[in-house]
């Protein structure tokens, strides 16, 4: 087996399309070939890049509620059978025209009973959608328990907030917005760079008596926030809960997202809240 | 309890109520690659609308039994195509079909880039991939979004309109660019 051989299977290989027999030939080709061993390794991790980091898009709630009703509206003049400018096969392109009103009348009462089942189960399917928040809670308190494992968690000590934001500046493709500066009751300890999900996030720790407090800023775009059971705290929406053990509240202000974890209680938690929103 | 419907055809008996619900299940898979080949939520949101639309317009001529996923994607691109042609005459990266004379390939460039690639891809962030991925061609975009989707060559093929073998050299030169545009994210 050649190297071109070789690097034309490999994403074969990993996609479960090669025999065992040419399994085994590619194995044997990179286990004994630096070159290809290489691009093997190299086009696993962007498999891996592509698939856990690149970020996915949910369709908009408001675009799905278009789609059901358009599905409702849409052909209620149904054209003669030999209108001029029929339907296209849109998959196939310009063609197949002969008879498409006959097609297209065919097609219409199923289609309006396919709206009404699509009308009756939006509500479902959003239910389902917007369990991506707890996507979010999860990675958030994966972050905080990171701080408190972590022998070095900050990245700079802190000397107030017009020192920690500052030292974010090239760090991070955004500003973080935070503009509580702590006080006798949650006290800045510092900041650092992490990452929440596929992007980058500013960490800001504080303290509560003798508990640490975890505030991840970071760009809110195309993450699954939730839309449901949100409270009201100042100006801004929150998704209060709590997971493992942990009360978290998300929000978001404009372009940026916002999570606090810690373990302290949850009225400490919405305290701290309302400092941050009172002062963003 | 779901109709079943005779669209005319002697051997496809359409479940209308079924094929509306999983086109449905379908929004967020197509409004993500939507986004990512028009770059643009607004012109991603109306992508997927007309999708949908000429998908319900023609759902008497879907084949029931084989796979809707992979005809919605055809729809959405012969869709997306229709109104952004230029862009494919103003690629930012060449056709994947075309092969620049002198231009290095793996074999005389791998050693330059050793274990550093391994690493940078290792670190590299989401944000980082979407910018390497749109500054990629319509086609090599949309073979990387449909391979990752999970559809078969023969399903890209379909989607593409080209030969199975043709979506293999695609990809395999899709995924080179995209390695070569990440090059650039160092951390």
């Amino acid at each position: 087996m050649t190297c071109d051989e070789a690097r034309a299977l490999l994403v074969d290989a990993r996609r479960g399309r090669l025999s065992d027999e040419a399994r085994a030939a590619l194995d044997a080709h990179v286990a004994g070939c630096p070159a290809c061993a290489h691009e093997a390794a190299a086009d696993a991790l962007l498999d891996e890049a592509l698939e856990h980091r690149l970020p996915q898009r949910g369709a908009p709630l408001a675009l799905k509620r278009r789609l059901a009703a358009s599905w409702a509206a849409t052909g209620l003049p149904v054209p003669p059978p030999d209108a001029p400018g029929g339907a296209e096969d849109p998959a196939r392109g310009r063609g197949a025209r002969a008879g498409w009103g006959v097609r297209w009348r065919r097609a219409l009462v199923p289609a309006l009973a396919a709206a009404v089942v699509v009308l009756a189960l939006v509500p479902v399917y959003d239910r389902q959608v917007g369990d991506g928040g707890a996507v979010m809670v999860t990675e958030a308190v994966n972050d905080h328990l990171r701080v408190l494992g972590a022998q070095h968690p900050l990245d700079i000590a802190s000397g107030g907030i017009h020192q920690v934001k500052p030292w974010f500046e090239g760090r991070l493709d955004f500003a973080p917005v935070v503009r509580f500066e702590g006080d006798a009751e949650f006290p800045l300890r510092g900041g650092a760079v992490g990452y929440y999900l596929d992007r980058k996030a500013a960490v800001f720790v504080f303290n509560h008596r003798l508990h640490v407090v975890t505030l991840l800023v970071f760009r809110a775009e195309g993450l699954p926030w939730s839309r449901r059971g949100l409270t009201p705290v100042g100006p801004v929406q929150a998704h209060v809960t709590s997971a493992r053990g942990f009360n978290t509240i998300l929000w978001r202000e404009g372009d940026l997202g916002y999570a606090l974890v810690s373990d302290v209680d949850r009225a400490a938690l919405l305290t701290l809240l309302g400092k941050l929103a009172a002062s963003s | 309890m779901n109709a079943v419907y005779d669209l005319g055809m002697a051997s496809e008996r359409v479940d209308a109520a079924a094929l509306g619900r999983e086109a449905l299940a379908y929004a967020d898979t197509l409004y993500n690659l939507a986004r990512h080949l028009t770059r643009s939520p607004v012109d991603a949101e109306d992508l997927v609308q007309e999708t949908y639309a000429r998908a319900l317009s023609a759902a008497h001529q879907f084949t029931p039994g084989t796979n809707l996923k992979a005809w919605l994607f055809r729809i959405l691109r012969n869709t997306f195509l229709s109104h952004h042609r230029h862009e494919r005459h103003n690629p930012t990266v060449g056709g994947l079909d075309t092969v620049v004379a002198g231009a290095p390939g793996p074999e005389s460039t791998y050693w330059l880039r050793g274990d550093l690639e391994l690493d940078r891809l290792r670190k590299v962030v989401g944000e980082e991939i979407e910018r390497a991925l749109e500054s990629l061609s319509e086609e090599a975009r949309t073979v990387i979004l449909l391979d990752l989707e999970g559809l078969t060559e023969g399903e890209v093929a379909q989607v593409v309109g080209c030969a199975v073998g043709t979506v293999k050299s695609r990809l395999a030169r899709a995924r080179a660019a995209l390695r070569e545009k990440l090059r650039d994210y160092a951390p």
